[in-house]
């Protein structure tokens, strides 16, 4: 039954980005055997509760944003979006500032990650430390120094100027970077929404109760992400994999992610008061809050951390399998990243899963040596 | 005495309810007791009228010990983003009033500055109390040391670092004055003297000759300079560690519907059936997202160009 409402759901999409497609899109029912199962889907089987093809709430609604931002990519033979066409001839000067800033503050703040867009073709680079800005500058109404003043009306406001943004009417330097960007590439905005979103979520909300609300705050967080950069970064036009299923493997790569910080930061949350593991899963391993609180590492807490870990390296898996079908300029950093992310999970490992006192951390020629192996790697996928 | 200070009358605004939606509401993790607001602001409105605007101020901030949630809607639409749509605010009010109300909300914040100084005080004798013997080491503030390398610095590490400058100087004078001439010390590589030097590389002779003097001043000058350098560079760096990088310390990026000029420029087409040539009119007018200023909000630090937007004030911290 499931299945069934799945299939209704699909829209056949064997155009591929950047090929000119037919204007009308044609709808072919796609048989259930064929339909590429969502990731979560082959992730709850392992979950004691659940039935393999049964997708719970939380996947339901990531997946229509899935699937409405590989439909925009379809249709986006050209940009129909307005470009900030305003001032066009004084904004140049301010857009090129613009983003070189953008660039400065994603140095700043995430040296790995910066090192990785020179990895990338120049106009993808800039297109990314755009969205960099624009999602730090939005996690850190609620994580940075200010966070006391900000209040669910000044993320409303926050969400007027981004839909502001979208329709060509930046606020400031950064948006109008952003603004460009999406305005040369086809990104929707619902993952940007959806960001906004997580952060209302976490001005309230300190505990999950199951992985299905662990999975919607890491979409929000981290899943929109991928699904932001996914049209940066491009599809390989000889691809024969769906768009959707590029799109899960980004969305995949997002969640692999912030499991990840998660599973590093447990120590660090739980002295902010904050518990991002699933208590249900937590009460079935025989720990309790406190036992986090308390911060010493048991038999019981190896095993749970052992389980968790797994489950995250299997998105890492999942995201793995798609950055193949990737613009081949592209594979390189993504694949760069995905693995030294990856090797963050090894670390905890390495420390006795002790995330209470130890920073799991990847040190510097570990994360050299990632990178040729990734290009070989990037470059033999075809 | 110093409670006697009293808040200017503040006028009776014409929209009351914005005046106090002004006052941001207090984080909902500061908590700590009952608060005795009310009684202290009784004391400070003395004789002063007191406005509705005022009353209801008192009200809120009595309430200050109990946790709520930030945002709360009732009391105050106030938002601290800033939004295209920030100019309207305090827009009905006449000038008069827009002085009025400034001068009394500086008072305002004098005094709540005041207060804040005192239960730091408190605060600070609690935690000493509770923690006894560790007092000591609290009370000697930890200055960043300017030299490179060299963790922190305080007044007890100035003498070390007196003695060890003094000896190291007279060392340097001793040896390069009277041991390494009276050794005929040669220092250059594989025990040449700088004669040797110049004769090997087949320079010329001259500039063997050099004058001592000279040597000495150059030398120094040389060191010198890198030293200031260095500690140039490394203050620099600690500045801009406390800079908001969004915006470079200034509190403000650039109003993007403007491109910062301030200016807008409006051009508006019309046809006049006599004229078929000229038909478009262009006027400047002041930009609506940033009121002409060209600059908005760095909605990271909140205006504040830190960092960390708290108060830079040595009320906030009396012990240190």
């Amino acid at each position: 039954m499931a299945a069934s409402s799945s299939s209704a759901l699909w829209t056949a999409h064997h155009h591929l980005f950047l090929r000119p497609s037919n204007t009308t899109h044609r709808r072919r029912p796609v048989p259930p055997s064929a339909a590429v199962r969502p990731l979560a889907a082959s992730l709850v089987a392992t979950a004691p509760v659940a039935a393999a093809t049964r997708r719970t709430a939380a996947e339901e609604a990531v997946y229509e944003v899935v699937m409405r931002q590989a439909a925009l990519v379809e249709e986006a033979a050209a940009p129909t979006r307005r470009r900030w066409a305003e001032d066009a001839v004084a904004g140049w000067g301010l857009l090129a500032d613009a983003y070189d800033r953008c660039g400065e503050v994603c140095a700043e703040y995430a040296k790995t990650f910066y090192l990785g867009t020179q990895l990338m073709t120049a106009e993808r680079r800039k297109a990314v430390w755009a969205i960099y800005v624009w999602c730090r500058r939005t996690d850190e109404l609620v994580d940075g120094p200010n966070s006391s003043y900000i209040t669910p009306k000044a993320l409303d406001r926050w969400e007027k100027r981004l839909e502001d943004l979208f329709e060509g009417r930046p606020y400031d330097m950064y948006d109008a970077a952003l603004s460009d960007t999406v305005s040369k590439f086809p990104v929707d905005i619902q993952p940007f929404k959806d960001m906004i979103e997580g952060m209302r979520l976490d001005l309230w909300k300190s505990r999950y109760r199951s992985f299905d609300e662990l999975y919607l705050y890491c979409y929000y967080v981290a899943g929109t992400v991928g699904l932001m950069t996914v049209p940066v970064m491009g599809i390989a036009p000889d691809s024969k994999a769906s768009t959707e299923s590029v799109y899960n493997a980004a969305l995949a790569l997002g969640i692999a992610n912030q499991l990840t910080n998660i599973l590093r930061d447990v120590g660090e949350d739980s002295r902010r008061g904050r518990i991002y593991l699933p208590l249900d899963e937590l009460a079935e391993a025989g720990l309790t809050e406190d036992d986090i609180f308390r911060g010493k590492v048991t038999d019981k807490w190896r095993k749970f951390m052992k389980g968790q870990i797994h489950r995250a390296r299997l998105f890492f898996d999942e995201a793995e399998k798609g950055v193949v079908h990737l613009d081949s300029a592209s594979r390189w950093p993504v694949l760069a990243s995905l693995w030294l992310y990856r090797q963050i999970l090894d670390a905890i490992e390495a420390n006795d899963y002790d995330n209470f006192t130890k920073r799991a951390y990847v040190n510097k020629a570990k994360k050299l040596l990632s990178l040729p192996v990734a290009y070989a790697r990037a470059a033999v996928a075809s | 005495m110093s409670l006697c200070l009293v808040a200017s009358p503040a006028t009776r605004a014409a929209s009351p309810s914005r005046l106090v939606a002004a006052v941001p509401p207090p984080p909902p993790w500061r908590s700590r007791g009952e608060l005795h607001f009310s009684v202290v602001w009784g004391k400070m409105r003395g004789g002063a009228s007191v406005s509705a605007g005022q009353r209801q101020v008192v009200r809120r901030c009595s309430s200050a010990g109990e946790p709520r949630p930030a945002g709360d809607g009732g009391l105050s639409s106030f938002c601290i983003i800033e939004g295209p749509e920030t100019i309207q605010d305090f827009v009905q009010m006449q000038s008069q009033e827009i002085q009025d109300n400034i001068k009394s909300r500086r008072n305002k914040i004098f005094l709540l500055m005041e207060e804040v100084r005192r239960l730091r005080v408190q605060q600070r004798i609690r935690t000493s109390e509770s923690r006894g013997a560790s007092i000591e080491e609290s009370e000697m503030p930890e200055i960043p040391s300017s030299i490179p390398f060299l963790p922190n610095t305080s007044p007890k590490t100035m003498k070390q670092l007196y003695l060890t400058s003094f000896s190291f100087i007279t060392g340097i004078i001793f040896f390069g004055g009277l041991i390494a001439p009276v050794l005929e010390l040669k220092l250059g590589l594989g025990g040449t003297s700088y004669e040797d030097f110049i004769r090997t590389m087949h320079m010329p002779f001259q500039l063997s000759q050099v004058d001592p003097i000279v040597a000495s001043f150059s030398g120094g000058a040389v060191g010198v300079i890198s030293a200031l350098m260095l500690v140039e560079i490394r203050n620099v760096r600690q500045q801009e560690k406390k800079r908001c990088t969004y915006c470079h310390g200034t509190g403000y990026l650039p109003c993007a519907r403007c491109s910062a000029s301030g200016m807008l420029l409006n051009t508006k087409s019309f046809s006049l059936s006599c004229d078929k040539g000229h038909n478009m009119w262009s006027t400047t007018e002041r930009c609506t997202n940033c009121s002409g200023a060209g600059k908005v909000m760095c909605p990271t630090c909140l205006c504040t160009g830190v960092a960390m937007a708290s108060e830079h004030d040595p009320r906030i911290d009396p012990f240190d």
